[in-house]
């Protein structure tokens, strides 16, 4: 089987500092893995390099063994969910919100009906008469669920989550466990929530840029 | 009917006219005389030097000239838009001046070509000031939608990501900021016209009064003045901010640092 992403020997600098040295990691369809280190080690710039958004310094990021370039980003991005501690709807209620990316031409044919919608509101838990929601009404772990249901909507199979657990609450932290229980999609996620960390099969240390540990849970 | 001169007895009793301003100020504390003195002297100077130059291109009235006059003013509009909108003239120069000089070319020409129509279509009296206030207008608009543009889009680069990751084009992307500032650069022109006459008299219109032309003319006038400006202040904004858009992203859209100047 072939990895989902691959990092081979990755270094990055912004401003002329470097924020991720010599990074090599792989992971496969289904695998839930951790990024774990004191604030300021890189955890987040994995998932950003990841999605094109720092240039590489050396080394290759590959996606389903395709290598990162200006051509294969969208296709990356279109495959990906990333989700961060406070996800902007960008717009202005709920509804809007969800159906924001039918409006781009990448899935302007998959928009989804109101049964679908229900549907992914019922598997996270979210009441039905949110969706007429303001969304300056909405909670940090509300909004999380939301970015979360889009990502779903779209059929995702890749989630970048970035500090998700720490908005939400015991209750919403379960129900977002038992989406990703499903073995299709794959996780990459940055955390320090102890739970979260037991609940994913790879723990990945970083220290100022660099992997300096990987640990795999038993039940991987 | 000939406007009447201001000989130059007279001119000194004008200045004489600051004296008042210059007391009253005085009188309540504020020590301007210095800011006073620069400004007029600056003003009668340059003022002065445009007298000069416009004196021999009208009694010269030669079509290369008036050209590379219009050519001058088209490059220093370009730099002092990029400057005034906080980006690098470096990278948007060619964009800038491709936009501004395009719709500049096209407003005028159309006014002195097909509306006006004078004797000669490169009439120093005709396309020199029109074009002049045609650019006017227009850098105004460029430097808003330029400088909203590149603010909004730096203000709100975690929305401007999201898009992104949610399947969005880079033209998707940046759609909402775009369209915000291009109505910026245009609402001042269409408000603008939707209160000329009742506000103030137009500058253009006053002049021609003075110079003697009938009202009815002048008003002919200033309508067509300001449709063109309306006309090459949005066809050059959004030329402007579309080509620029090629210039400020790199191959995965995120926007270039290095083109916007610190502040």
């Amino acid at each position: 089987m072939l990895p989902i992403i691959r990092f081979d020997q990755v270094s990055v600098t912004t401003h002329e500092k470097t924020i991720l040295s010599d990074i090599s990691f792989a992971l496969f369809v289904g695998e839930k893995a951790v990024l774990c280190g004191k604030s300021g080690s890189g955890k987040s710039s994995v998932l950003r390099t990841l999605l094109g958004l720092h240039p590489l310094k050396s080394g290759m990021v590959y996606f389903q063994e395709q290598p990162l370039t200006p051509e294969s980003v969208q296709f990356i991005r279109s495959c990906t969910a990333y989700i961060g501690q406070e996800p902007i709807l960008g717009a202005e209620n709920v509804r809007e919100a969800l159906l924001l990316p039918f409006q781009f031409k990448a899935h302007r044919d998959h928009r989804p009906t109101q049964a679908q919608l229900l549907e992914v509101l019922q598997r996270l838990q979210l009441p039905e008469d949110i969706l007429n929601r303001d969304s300056s009404r909405i909670s940090g772990g509300e909004k999380q669920r939301i970015a979360l249901a889009r990502g779903l909507l779209l059929g995702k199979k890749l989630y970048l989550l970035d500090e998700v657990t720490s908005a939400l609450d015991a209750e919403s932290k379960r129900v977002v466990f038992d989406v990703f229980s499903d073995p299709q999609l794959t996780v990459l996620s940055v955390a320090h929530d102890p739970e979260w960390l037991e609940r994913c099969g790879i723990v990945y240390e970083l220290e100022a840029g660099r992997l300096t540990q990987v640990r795999r849970n038993g039940n991987s | 009917m000939e406007t009447l001169d201001i000989k130059l007895p007279q001119m000194a009793l004008l200045y004489g006219l600051c004296l008042l301003p210059w007391l009253l100020l005085w009188l309540i504390g504020l020590r301007l005389s210095r800011d006073i003195g620069i400004g007029i002297l600056r003003m009668s100077i340059q003022l002065a030097l445009v007298g000069i130059y416009l004196k021999a291109l009208f009694d010269l009235n030669n079509p290369w000239l008036n050209g590379l006059w219009i050519l001058v003013m088209l490059l220093v509009a370009d730099l002092s838009i990029l400057r005034r909108a906080g980006l690098k003239a470096r990278y948007f120069v060619l964009a800038t001046f491709v936009a501004i000089a395009f719709s500049i070319v096209l407003s005028t020409a159309y006014l002195v070509v097909l509306v006006i129509q004078p004797p000669h279509f490169y009439d120093a009296r005709y396309i020199v000031p029109l074009a002049g206030m045609i650019l006017g207008n227009c850098l105004q608009g460029n430097v808003i939608a330029l400088e909203r543009f590149y603010s909004a889009l730096r203000k709100n680069e975690n929305e401007y990501t999201t898009f992104l990751m949610l399947g969005a084009s880079r033209w998707e992307a940046v759609r909402p900021y775009f369209r915000e500032a291009i109505k910026a650069a245009i609402n001042p022109t269409i408000a603008g016209m939707a209160t000329m006459g009742l506000v103030s008299l137009p500058g253009m219109m006053t002049g021609q009064i003075l110079g003697g032309s009938e009202p009815w003319l002048a008003v002919k006038y200033q309508i067509a003045i300001m449709i063109c400006i309306f006309t090459s202040s949005t066809v050059a904004s959004i030329i402007n901010l579309k080509l620029s858009l090629t210039i400020a992203f790199n191959a995965f859209d995120v926007l270039r640092e290095e083109v916007i100047k610190k502040p």
